[in-house]
């Protein structure tokens, strides 16, 4: 670590509209771990009406809502879309939640109500589905510049979302439903936007994961920085490694039947993304529609 | 004070077709078998039989629950909410016997559909009438809608709506559906207790065919300018808007308006004008009824304990036949004991141990600021665990303002099938990795954690609904504590 003093500007958006699932305690994890390693940090807070400069902001958090909340969101977000592109454009780090992550994909089509634009910087779609999926997730993760790792988290959403060609996926679901429950994927990339639908809240149980977007967002003003300094971890790794148990122990009752259900074709599944071409995230869910039935 | 509906009085009410032999067999049967597997499992000393009964008796006649409804003349009080039913039903209890009412009610917390069965039961003789005056069920708020179609209410109150266990109920709204869904189908002749403070309670009566009345407090000098950063954000019911408040007392709950459409918290019926702290740790209350003043004295200490007191009183208004006494009722609400697990007061050995059951943001946030008065370090307790009752998600946890905890802890003790969870919440709300333990085990963590307090410093237990009951029942083993279902 250099000795040349660092301040991490934050950007927390809507802590009041969009903090339903203790998903503050992202934003809490980000400062401890900073103030731990002595890391100097600013926090700007940006709720409805507010504007401030993200091309300013080193990491932005953006969480999760109930579907009402999300459209008071949605509508502000569109007020805020200048500047947030510009910060995404120019590699701020943009951890999006849940909600949070619809939004900043094309558009979130509820199950009843009108369709919401998003903010469309991720080239992903979602639509509300008749069930939700609720439970431990478990996922791998491949990221850019070799950081690998497992995510583990509660998830809780009745969006299905859908990648184009334009984003990557956070990482392959080892277990629970991840972005639609078909193919596999969990959470969408695009430069150093890092979406998921990982509550828990996903960051304190996933320390690894943490220390990247901190890392990441720190070099992106000063890149001599260097590594983290390395913290001691154990409650941190006990608490990942029940989450991971949890996510996959054995199914019983009626996970076990919807597995064994799945297991033998039952229309819970459909095929497998596959091949390359350029392809928006529209037309792969019209293809996905076409092919589960 | 004067009576407000005659529930009671209203003479013999209609009455069923009479059922089929075979269906009066079935109910027999279920009716015989329900009661003896709760004595059975009282004899065995198998727990309290809260809910094996209503299981059993509810396989053999799954109308077993409508037919005790239709076979007793007794009025039906039902109290659901986030917050405050068991207490709620405890004081309206008290308010009952001191008016000379009979009351069969569910007092272990037993509130899923099996609990709530099974006490129906318990109050019902052979043929399945109930010979108490007043049935009173405190009801899960994920269950309404299941038991109401069933056994209809003469009163239906909703104590408040919070952000609880979102992985079983949704969300806030659902749940506000589904409540709304439960009062729209009232009959005329039903009355509706809401909290008139609570915006997504209140505005439950929009469609109501029944008679609703509100309660909330008055009071001006108890309460902040703005909701804590754990509130629910509760949103104009009308506009969307954000609400603005004159003055917030508990989590979203206050008097609230919109500045967009002129939405505002309705008129009171049953108001809270003054609140002043008792010298016992509770509080003294003025409150102005559509019956005349009363002044009551709460027991219990905090704000939420103001509003249950409110809601069992409006209750008792809704439905009691009688007019209550005002000296009685006040003597009766003051000797109100705290139900087991809240707040509760052990003798533990030479250790003073309190036991808080905390289940959300705000009943773990009324509970930190009630217990951060208290002087002295404290010695803690954290446990929570994964089960159908308490849930699988705990990212609550990270809404609850440990912060301010964390200065005043000696020990923490962590324990349950999440410990791991809880003692990753409390590192990052600063507590010191070397004074935390975690010991998953219920038994063995008490046991560890009562070694810690030097004399003259308290343990306090801060748990979900589960290890609430296993570590109570740990120390019940030690004869510290009666049983929870003797009360």
């Amino acid at each position: 670590m250099t000795s040349a003093p660092v301040t991490v500007r934050i950007s927390y958006l809507y802590p009041r509209l969009l903090s339903v699932a203790g998903d503050r305690g992202n934003l809490v994890t980000i400062l401890q771990r900073c103030s731990w390693r002595g890391i100097r940090y600013s926090v700007t807070e940006a709720d409805v009406g507010e504007l401030p400069d993200f091309t300013q902001s080193d990491l932005i958090l953006l969480h999760g809502g109930q579907d009402r909340e999300m459209t008071s969101a949605a509508r502000d977000l569109a007020e805020k879309a200048g500047p947030l592109r510009e910060a995404i454009e120019t590699d701020a780090v943009v951890l999006a939640v849940c909600a949070g992550y619809q939004l900043l994909g094309r558009y979130y089509a509820p199950p009843n109500g009108p369709t919401l634009e998003g903010l469309g910087v991720l080239d992903v779609v979602t639509d509300g589905g008749p069930t939700r999926f609720i439970g431990h997730v478990a996922v791998d993760c491949n990221l850019s510049g070799g950081t690998r790792g497992q995510l583990t988290g509660f998830e809780n959403h009745s969006g299905r979302t859908y990648l184009g060609s334009g984003v990557e996926p956070l990482g392959r679901v080892l277990a629970g439903g991840g972005n639609n429950g078909d193919d596999g994927t969990e959470g969408a990339r695009y430069r150093q936007v890092y979406a998921t639908y990982l509550h828990g809240p996903v960051l304190p149980k996933n320390p690894w994961f943490a220390d990247h977007l901190l890392a990441t967002a720190i070099a992106r003003r000063h890149p001599d920085f260097g590594p983290l300094a390395p913290l001691p971890d154990q409650t941190e790794a006990r608490a990942h490694a029940a989450s991971m148990r949890l996510a996959q122990r054995p199914a019983t009752g009626w996970r076990a039947a919807a597995a064994a259900m799945s297991r033998i074709g039952w229309p819970t599944r459909t095929a497998r993304m596959q091949g390359s071409g350029e392809r928006s995230a529209e037309a792969v869910k019209k293809e996905r529609e076409w092919t589960s039935h | 004070m004067r009576t407000m509906n005659k529930a009671l009085d209203a003479g013999p009410g209609q009455r069923p077709m009479p059922m089929p032999l075979a269906e009066q067999a079935r109910f027999a049967l279920a009716l015989t078998a329900g009661k003896t597997a709760a004595a059975a499992a009282r004899i065995l000393g198998v727990g309290g039989g809260t809910s094996l009964p209503g299981s059993i008796a509810r396989r053999i006649d799954p109308q077993v629950l409508q037919k005790v409804a239709d076979a007793s003349d007794v009025c039906k009080i039902f109290v659901t909410g986030s917050n405050g039913k068991t207490t709620t039903c405890r004081m309206l209890a008290a308010l009952a016997h001191a008016g000379g009412l009979s009351v069969t009610q569910n007092r272990s917390g037993s509130n899923l559909l099996q609990g709530v069965i099974s006490t129906a039961l318990r109050g019902a003789d052979l043929r399945g009438r109930m010979d108490a005056q007043l049935l009173l069920l405190e009801v899960d708020e994920g269950t309404v809608g299941r038991v109401i179609p069933e056994l209809r209410p003469d009163t239906f109150a909703v104590t408040n709506i919070f952000r609880d266990q979102l992985d079983r109920f949704g969300e806030l709204y659902s749940m506000a559906r589904q409540l709304q869904s439960v009062i729209d189908v009232l009959p005329g002749s039903a009355t509706a207790v809401l909290n008139g403070d609570d915006p997504l309670v209140a505005s439950l009566a929009a469609g109501a065919t029944a008679r609703s009345m509100f309660y909330g407090i008055q009071a001006d000098h108890a309460g902040e300018q703005v909701p804590e950063h754990a509130a629910d954000t509760i949103r104009c019911v009308r506009c969307q808007h954000e609400l603005s408040y004159r003055v917030v007392h508990l989590s979203h709950l206050g008097d609230y308006s919109c500045p967009e459409c002129g939405h505002a918290r309705p008129a009171l019926d049953v108001a809270v004008t003054a609140i002043h702290p008792s010298p016992q740790g509770g509080s003294d209350i003025a409150v102005q009824t559509p019956a005349g003043d009363i002044e009551l004295r709460v027991p219990l200490p905090g704000l939420h304990n103001v509003y249950n007191a409110a809601a069992a009183l409006t209750c008792a208004l809704a439905s009691f036949p009688r007019p209550i006494d005002p000296a009685l009722a006040r003597r009766a609400l003051a000797g109100v004991r705290p139900a087991f697990g809240r707040l509760e007061q052990i003798q533990a050995g030479e250790h003073q141990v309190t036991l808080a059951f905390v289940k959300n943001p705000t009943s773990y946030n009324t509970t930190l600021r009630e217990v951060l008065h208290r002087p002295g370090r404290k010695h803690v307790v954290a446990a929570h665990s994964n089960t159908v009752v308490d849930g699988e998600d705990f990212a609550w946890l990270w809404d609850v303002d440990l912060e301010q905890l964390v200065p005043q802890l000696a020990s923490l003790t962590v324990s349950g099938t999440r410990a791991e969870e809880v003692a990753l919440r409390f590192k990052y709300a600063g507590a010191d990795p070397s004074v935390t333990q975690v010991i998953p085990d219920r038994a063995a963590a008490l046991q560890t954690a009562l070694r810690k307090p030097p004399p003259g410093e308290d343990l306090y237990i801060f748990a979900g609904y589960t290890p609430m009951r296993e570590l109570r029942g740990v120390m019940q083993r030690q004869g510290w504590v009666r049983p929870s279902w003797e009360e």
